[in-house]
């Protein structure tokens, strides 16, 4: 019983990092209708730079935030106007996953090229901390990680919600063209909305980095069940996303009781596989999802 | 005649680019020389089975690894565990990935876009994990030893000559089937898929079923390809096997050449195969290979998307003397028409 609720727990704080990282991709989707494959290389990016960054001045790891997040932000603009905008409207939907998978094994050959292929992890005086939550013994790292996504979350949806640019970038997320109409400059929040969800990635990085060994092939362990998440959750849905990371996370977590961690993982795919086969347009997507 | 003169030198390209093949083997300085050939052709047999369901569909899969390793796989278990004859192991490796991917292609051919991009790598991801956990079948992460097909008595050269051979034929026989479609009502239906579906459909083409019967031929020449490899190259590691670079690989290497000719992948292959080849031997195996990839592919995307054969084709046609009108016929032959 306690074995079962203490996966429950871990599930759930998996489950934050998938959702905050799902956040990323339904927001490059709901801008460009582009499927981002490079998110995951990114996220791996950061991790490198928070372990460059805790190895070479002795900080804690979480401050390299202040530098990450602004510089992703400003790479994810650049990546949609130098690189996504540039495509033909035609074949965008398959081109730019070609192009953004370009991007992601350009981002690994130069993070083996820089840091090698050796496994790297941060030396942290409290990653051996562990905290007893409800009877469930749970590492301090990880409820920071969790701690870091939720917050990054919840400022994501007051963004998104309150402050006129969230609203204007909800209005192209929704129609672009009636978005333009009332004179939103639709290719600026495009690139902002980029930008936002490379910031994600950045924050995701660097809680990725306080607990788990990281190498540059890492990204496509990752890539792997965040399209999962998307598709089962609805392509270009928030919400859809995130109830689909929390159900796969804990889903995960409690099926490595009886398969062991590999097998857990294909639970993911095996989702993805029958998602696809009862319901195209994901589980929990609006409107959006369907005219995928 | 134009289109006169432009059959022949298709004839006469078609007869010299055979004669090579027939020639390379003894052309070739080194068995290193030859058995980097023997990797550019079986490069341009995954890359031509890529281009049955990419270029005539338009569904970019980056998850063909799957099949070529299913296929490998396949040969070399029916080999080893079920002691079939090599060559129909091969067979009967490529009939099995072809049933195999009557399911998977329901399921991924109902998404297009984007989605579709996604299921083809889950694939590949969830069967490099399935390999490498299920030790007591696959050999897990040791890899698989495939038995050669030849007896010891075959020596390394004679065995890098027979399997050239070997993909070229295979090669042929894809190109030949290629062409085959391209002319057919199949093929233009599934050209139809390419341009518009929703167009195709309303118009009575079979959408469904076309899409996939291109994407089991496919499975199956890549699994060929696949299995072939595995009996030349004698080991199977699901890392590389079951990699998400060799499925890029082909769709770099298609689109490179150009998805809608004939040739285009085939082209590709050389190019891109002789590129990676020679800055192994220059550099050694470093990680500057997925940089210069990734550049490659992002070069090829954003501004050649058609790839070099259309762009060419195109350099050609606006060298050419000018033609006087955009029609075939003439207004001569126009008029003579008329009157008769």
């Amino acid at each position: 019983m306690s074995l079962v609720f203490q996966s429950l727990v871990l599930g759930v704080l998996m489950g934050g990092l998938y959702a905050l990282l799902a956040a990323g991709l339904t927001l490059y989707f709901g801008v460009m209708r582009v499927v981002m494959i490079a998110h995951s290389a990114f996220l791996v990016l950061a991790a490198y730079l928070a372990w460059a960054f805790t190895v070479q001045t002795g900080l804690d790891p979480m401050l390299s935030l202040v530098v990450t997040v602004p510089l992703f932000f400003v790479l994810g603009v650049a990546v949609q106007r130098l690189l996504v905008a540039r495509l033909r409207p035609a074949t965008l939907t398959m081109m730019s996953v070609l192009l953004t998978f370009a991007v992601a094994l350009a981002v690994e050959g130069t993070l083996g090229f820089v840091f090698t292929g050796t496994h790297r992890r941060i030396p942290l005086s409290y990653s051996g901390a562990r905290l007893e939550l409800f009877g469930a013994s749970v590492a301090l790292v990880k409820l920071i990680a969790f701690g870091l996504a939720v917050v990054t979350l919840v400022g994501l949806h007051v963004l998104l919600k309150v402050t006129r640019f969230g609203q204007a970038l909800r209005a192209t997320m929704q129609h672009r063209e009636a978005a333009r109409l009332l004179g939103v400059d639709t290719d600026r929040i495009a690139g902002f909305g980029f930008g936002l969800g490379l910031a994600t990635a950045a924050v995701g990085g660097t809680a990725l980095a306080l607990d788990s060994t990281i190498y540059p092939s890492l990204h496509w362990h990752w890539i792997g069940p965040l399209m999962a998440i998307i598709v089962v959750g609805g392509l270009g849905s928030v919400a859809g996303a995130a109830i689909a990371a929390l159900l796969l996370g804990v889903g995960q977590n409690l099926l490595q009781i009886p398969l062991g961690t590999t097998w857990a993982q294909t639970f993911f795919y095996a989702a993805l596989f029958v998602t696809l086969i009862l319901r195209p347009q994901g589980f929990f997507g609006g409107r959006l999802a369907q005219r995928f | 005649m134009r289109s006169g003169s432009e059959t022949v030198a298709k004839a006469f390209g078609l007869v010299a680019l055979a004669a090579f093949v027939v020639a390379f083997p003894s052309l070739a300085s080194d068995p290193f020389v030859l058995s980097v050939g023997v990797v550019i052709v079986s490069y341009a047999v995954l890359a031509t089975a890529w281009n049955f369901v990419g270029g005539f569909t338009g569904y970019i899969s980056l998850g063909h690894a799957a099949y070529s390793g299913l296929g490998g796989y396949a040969t070399g278990l029916l080999i080893l565990r079920a002691e079939v004859n090599p060559w129909l192991a091969l067979l009967l490796g490529g009939l099995v990935v072809a049933a195999l991917a009557v399911p998977v292609g329901i399921a991924a051919l109902r998404v297009r876009g984007a989605s579709f991009v996604i299921v083809s790598i889950a694939l590949v991801l969830v069967l490099l994990l399935v390999f490498q956990s299920w030790e007591s079948v696959t050999g897990g992460s040791d890899g698989l030893r495939v038995p050669r097909p030849f007896g010891p008595e075959v020596l390394r050269p004679e065995q890098h000559q027979r399997f050239f051979y070997l993909h070229a034929v295979l090669l042929a026989v894809m190109l030949l089937c290629w062409w085959a479609i391209d002319r057919s009502r199949f093929g233009m239906g599934l050209k139809g898929i390419r341009e518009d579906e929703d167009k195709a459909r309303s118009l009575g083409v079979p959408t469904v079923r076309y899409k996939l019967a291109a994407f089991v031929i496919s499975a199956f020449f890549t699994a060929l390809g696949g299995g072939l490899y595995a009996l030349w190259f004698g080991f199977l590691d699901p890392i590389f096997q079951f990699s998400i670079l060799v499925g890029s690989n082909m769709v770099l290497m298609s689109l490179l050449g150009g998805v809608r000719s004939l040739f285009g992948p085939l082209v590709g292959a050389v190019v891109v195969g002789y590129a990676t080849e020679f800055f192994k031997a220059q550099y050694g195996d470093t990680q500057m290979h997925l940089v210069a990839m990734g550049v490659l592919l992002a070069v090829v995307v954003l501004f050649l998307p058609d790839g070099v054969i259309p762009a060419v084709r195109g350099l050609v046609a606006r060298l050419r003397p000018e033609q006087a009108s955009i029609r075939e016929v003439t207004q001569e032959e126009l008029a003579e028409e008329v009157r008769r």
